[in-house]
């Protein structure tokens, strides 16, 4: 079964179509990049994927569950950290990792517990005792994507998971994205293209709401004639837009 | 039910770490109580007013420290929706009434906490200022605003379902200024009577306030408590209800 699998996926926002009609399969346990410029349509993508958003036409299915009749069913098994890092400020970490596990319902000391191992995969227990409002924008980064998996969810949405961030904190979590590789499905959305290069095992790129060009890092080089996935991009948008 | 207490108690966390849920909710109504209490001791007692005595002061104030609970369920409802939190929560396990109660639930317990501290600092008041406040009186005033308490929250969720967090605080103010003068916490308006009474009397905001005096006074008579009770708590059961099917519809709505 595929952890994801769309048909002819379509949203449209009065006269604006912000997804077109896209077919995309994403393979159990691999980090999927959707890479594209602003507004593309990746958000809205990640949004009707995780139930946040009706899909106006066409269909998705999550580990084989509907997005349109199952919502409850998908919501159990997906995680995400939207692009806005959405924590509980006047909670700490630690308070914050134990509300989003209570809320996955889980109880009694497995709240404790599933807090302790989330907080070791992201090292933050240097902060946990910290007010999450007080945090820098990296270390919120990172306990937004820990939010997002305590739940042990078997897919995990990260949209523009390293926006805002310098360097080396865009580096820092890109080794946190790195460790959950293989653990559960991974959808990512970005419009770095290094962070896709470095991550993804499949990149789909997506301009004004369609998926103009799907595969592995050299399929795309390949299908574009250029080296590096910058240059790639490039070719394919312009191609796309007619230039 | 697990998923309602963990919001409940997130909410609860939220609210006390805001150091101005202090100010508003537990120190702005004491604070009232003095001053109001400093003013009748001003008034000669040839004037025959009584409306700033404690025993008839401690249950206006009590109601008039629940709309500051209503402001504060209004602006973590509004802030919420700004900071997309709400729609981290969207993708989870929970589900839409679980939201409502999680927001109504924390304030309703912040309310009798409130109430608690404004009837024991008025009954330190009534002791040191000689004027008879019974322990059951004050017991019955709080189980008599619990209803208003509903209220208010009800507008709160209301209002902060609604509106954004920079109109919601606007508006609250309008229904708090609104509560407080209409409310008669300040002044009498059965002796006024005329149509300043007729216009209170249009409003829940009287009723709360006449309950909980009378509650306070331990007259359990059906014009004074009963009907006013009855009034507050209809009024209380038509705002909540409105409150969370305007949330629900909010809910559909992001998620359209």
């Amino acid at each position: 079964m595929k952890a994801i699998e769309t048909r002819k996926l379509t949203k449209k926002y009065k006269d604006k179509t912000a997804v077109n009609g896209i077919d995309l399969e994403v393979e159990e346990g691999e980090l999927f990049a959707l890479l594209g410029v602003n507004g593309a349509g990746k958000t809205t993508t990640v949004r009707m994927l995780t139930c946040l958003s009706e899909p106006t036409d066409g269909e998705g299915y999550v580990k084989g569950h509907s997005i349109k009749n199952e919502k409850s069913a998908v919501k159990r098994i997906v995680g995400i950290s939207p692009q806005d890092t959405a924590v509980a400020g006047n909670l700490t970490v630690r308070e914050n990792l134990e509300f989003m596990a209570k809320v996955y319902g889980f109880t009694g000391n497995r709240v404790k517990g599933r807090a302790d191992e989330i907080s070791e995969v992201f090292g933050l227990g240097e902060v946990e005792n910290s007010r999450a409002k007080t945090l820098s924008g990296g270390w919120k980064r990172k306990l937004s994507i820990a939010m997002a998996i305590i739940g042990e969810p078997e897919l995990l949405f990260l949209d523009e998971p390293t926006l805002g961030l310098d360097v080396l904190a865009r580096r820092e979590l890109w080794k946190s994205i790195s460790g959950l590789k293989g653990k559960m499905t991974i959808v990512l959305t970005t419009h770095y293209m290094e962070e896709a290069e470095e991550l993804a095992d499949h990149i789909a790129i997506m301009i004004n709401g369609n998926i103009e060009a799907y595969g592995t890092l050299h399929e795309i080089e390949e299908a574009a004639g250029k080296q590096g996935l910058e240059n790639a991009f490039v070719e394919i948008a312009e191609r796309s837009m007619g230039k | 039910m697990s998923r309602i207490i963990a919001f409940t108690t997130r909410n609860i966390k939220e609210m006390l770490r805001d150091p101005l849920s202090y100010i508003f909710c537990l120190g702005f109504p004491i604070v009232m109580l003095l001053v109001m209490t400093l003013v009748n001791s001003s008034i000669p007692p040839e004037a025959n007013m009584t409306v700033f005595r404690i025993d008839n002061l401690c249950g206006g104030i009590a109601m008039f420290g629940l709309t500051f609970v209503m402001l504060f369920t209004a602006l973590s409802v509004s802030k919420d929706r700004t900071c997309a939190f709400l729609v981290r929560m969207y993708a989870t396990p929970m589900t839409s009434s679980d939201f409502s109660l999680g927001y109504l639930l924390p304030m309703l317990i912040i309310s009798v906490v409130q109430m608690f501290i404004t009837f024991t600092a008025s009954f330190v008041i009534s002791l040191m200022t000689g004027v008879s406040l019974s322990i059951p009186g004050i017991l019955l005033s709080i189980v008599t605003l619990i209803p208003a308490a509903v209220f208010f929250t009800g507008i709160g969720l209301l209002f902060g379902t609604l509106f954004s967090d920079k109109a919601a605080p606007g508006l609250c103010s309008v229904v708090i200024s609104l509560g407080s003068f209409l409310g008669c916490v300040f002044f009498d308006a059965d002796s006024t009577g005329g149509i300043m009474l007729t216009v209170c009397k249009c409003l829940p905001f009287y009723y709360c306030t006449k309950a909980a005096r009378s509650a306070a006074a331990l007259d359990l008579s059906a014009e004074n408590l009963l009907i006013p009770l009855l009034i507050v708590c209809v009024s209380a059961a038509v705002i909540t209800a409105l409150a969370i099917v305007v949330f629900n519809s909010r809910m559909k709505a992001d998620l359209a």
